[in-house]
């Protein structure tokens, strides 16, 4: 190592380089879809956000067709009454009809409703501040495990420091929103950043959702999370929202247009989050495909170093090649070749490996002292190191094996004319 | 000791076909002192390589000790290198990232020998050759003669019973050729080593026990 330094320098800089960025982008991951607060339960969540109603079309088809029996023209007819087209309407859900058909189910340990797609304004002194608010009922903050100030919130610490200049203190408080006048009755810790269904700027009871808004026995502006029991899978859970469905009726006087059947497709919050990567109706097919375009944009990311390692090795090698020929002049025999050169490129992944963690601590200090992520903190887990680093080792291995496969095989009396030493 | 039959190098190429040894038939009885003459290009290198599995006759027969070891596995050849045979090159071919005694134990490596006892052995070895002071050095910080006395003990430290010599006062001037030479000899004396080498300077092959000329790839003497 010491002998070929630019060598070294260019090897250890991929290998340190390569691991540092891997340890961050994991700990990034981990830090937006790992179960962390407020998204402890995340995975056993269970998300329906649609109702979708679907009616069938049948029509008689009738198919003409000429034929000729001796020489003489005859038709024939024939009826078909068969599927013709699909008409659908679909929304977010009425609360009721979640409180009706979706609370009991025997997988879910509970559940929460929620509207999050609203904006209310408020002034502060004379100037216009527009909230991301939310309608929800008192399972959300079981649900979601917010860090909380008080047993029942409203404000998010953000929109408390904007309106009232602190944080604290403001429990008991008056806020006026949409001309209506509110009591502060809690401040959960605002997340800096945006988290599906967690990072609304103020939660309101649903209770005090306008009358005004829209909602029909079927739709409404809600969505609801289950959280799935210990003992049970999402696939369960699932089904059984899936079996709840089929039971919404459809001869409501809101089903003005007939539709025949009601359609919930649930989705895992992994799932609902990889159809915003790639949308498919099926959510499973949807997280399949971005978890491969996730994994291959890991791969990708470490495979080029790697080739670029390949090929730095096989002139490193390559370099050395009077020394293998001097070596197999010696009885040294293939096994032994690519032994040294592997043990070798373990031992320059291991610095590279420990520089490397040295170099993400140092990005991730900056990034979090920075605040370029907003409140986000990374955490540098030590298992992101162990995979990091054993995937890095892999590659490592690999970049030094086909090179000193190659070498071992070549010829002692070619590696020795072409000796440098 | 060495039995050469009918051995025969072609180098080939698409367009040129190159007869680098044509028929060789040579037995080298156990402890002799052999040495290879002949004008430049003439298959002398080719021979000692072929004779020390370094390259592999075209055609033709090698037994060495009553073995054919032609046809041994690269495997098998590997051990047989590392046993039998020791090798000393014009241009020393030390490994310059190794120290003296590294360069030397370096044969050891690949038997089953302790670190302790390899390091014992490259010292007695260096110490024969007068180099025992020398142990520390890299090759970039010795002189000519001094380099081609580490390959010497390089190639005796696994006590080979063949060494294979490819020119190896090459390099050097008379006085430093001289003393390898004797090194070469008294290895040849004491311990009945027998010695293939390859040589331009007929002072040096007239201390050996017998010359063998080649010419053209055929042996003429």
């Amino acid at each position: 190592m010491g002998r070929r330094k630019f060598f070294t320098f260019i090897s250890l800089f991929g290998i340190s380089f390569t691991l540092g960025i891997l340890m961050v982008i994991l700990s990034f991951l981990q830090s937006e879809l790992g179960a962390n607060k407020p998204l402890t339960k995340k995975d056993d969540f269970v998300l329906i956000s649609h109702l979708a109603l679907k009616k069938t079309h049948f029509d008689t088809i009738i198919n003409i067709d000429t034929i000729f029996e001796k020489g003489i023209a005859v038709y024939d007819s024939t009826f078909d009454y068969k599927k013709s087209g699909t008409s659908m309407t679909q929304s977010n859900f009425s609360h009721k009809l979640i409180k009706n058909y979706f609370n009991d189910l025997p997988s879910a340990e509970m559940y929460t409703a929620f509207n999050d797609d609203t904006t209310s304004d408020l002034y502060i002194d004379g100037v216009k501040l527009s909230l991301s608010t939310m309608f929800a009922d008192e399972n959300y903050w079981n649900v979601f495990d917010h860090e909380i100030s008080a047993p029942v919130i409203v404000l998010s610490s953000k929109t408390a420091q904007e309106y009232f200049g602190q944080v604290t203190n403001v429990v008991g408080k008056e806020i006026e929103i949409e001309e209506k006048t509110y009591e502060v009755i809690g401040v959960f810790k605002h997340l800096g950043k945006f988290v599906p269904f967690a990072s609304p700027d103020a939660v309101l009871p649903y209770s005090l959702e306008p009358t005004n808004s829209y909602s029909t026995f079927y739709f409404g502006s809600y969505e609801a999370m289950l959280v799935k029991t210990k003992n049970s899978s999402s696939k369960d859970l699932k089904e059984e929202i899936v079996e709840a469905s089929k039971k919404i009726p459809i001869d409501h006087p809101d089903n003005e247009y007939n539709y025949n059947e009601p359609e919930v497709i649930p989705t895992t919050y992994m799932e609902g989050f990889a159809q915003n990567i790639y949308y498919d109706k099926d959510p499973e097919k949807s997280y399949r495909f971005a978890k491969w375009i996730v994994l291959s944009i890991l791969i990708f990311f470490i495979l080029l170093p790697t080739l670029n390692l390949i090929n730095l090795n096989t002139s490193r090698i390559l370099d050395r090649s009077s020394e293998i020929g001097v070596r197999k002049a010696f009885g040294a025999h293939q096994g032994n070749i690519i032994y040294q050169f592997i043990v070798e490129n373990i031992v320059q992944t291991f610095i590279g490996g420990i520089l490397g963690l040295g170099l993400a601590v140092l990005i991730i200090k900056i990034l979090n002292n920075g605040g370029y992520l907003g409140d986000a903190r990374l955490v540098l887990y030590p298992k992101f190191f162990i995979y990091s680093f054993l995937a890095t080792l892999f590659f490592g291995i690999l970049s030094g094996f086909l090179p000193a496969l190659r070498m071992s095989k070549l010829q002692i009396v070619k590696a020795l004319k072409d000796a440098k030493i | 000791m060495i039995h050469l039959q009918n051995i025969t190098k072609v180098y080939r190429t698409k367009t040129i076909e190159t007869t680098a040894l044509n028929n060789i038939d040579l037995d080298v009885p156990k402890g002799q002192f052999l040495s290879i003459m002949g004008p430049s290009g003439c298959g002398k290198s080719t021979l000692l390589n072929i004779i020390g599995l370094l390259d592999e006759p075209s055609n033709g027969m090698i037994k060495v000790d009553g073995k054919q070891i032609t046809n041994y596995t690269s495997r098998a050849t590997a051990k047989f290198r590392n046993e039998k045979l020791g090798f000393i090159f014009q241009s020393f071919h030390l490994i310059p990232d190794l120290n003296v005694i590294d360069n030397v134990e370096l044969p050891l490596l690949y038997r089953s020998i302790s670190s302790k006892k390899r390091k014992q052995m490259a010292a007695e070895a260096l110490e024969s050759v007068g180099l025992a002071n020398r142990k520390h050095h890299f090759p970039s910080q010795l002189s000519g003669g001094q380099k081609q006395r580490v390959a010497i003990a390089r190639a005796i430290v696994g006590k080979p019973e063949i060494i294979l010599a490819d020119e190896p006062t090459g390099n050097l001037d008379s006085v430093m050729g001289d003393e390898v030479m004797e090194i070469l000899n008294k290895l040849n004396k004491d311990f009945g080593t027998t010695i293939i080498m390859v040589t331009h300077d007929e002072r040096m092959a007239k201390k050996t026990d017998r010359l063998v000329r080649l010419y053209d790839g055929t042996q003429v003497a």
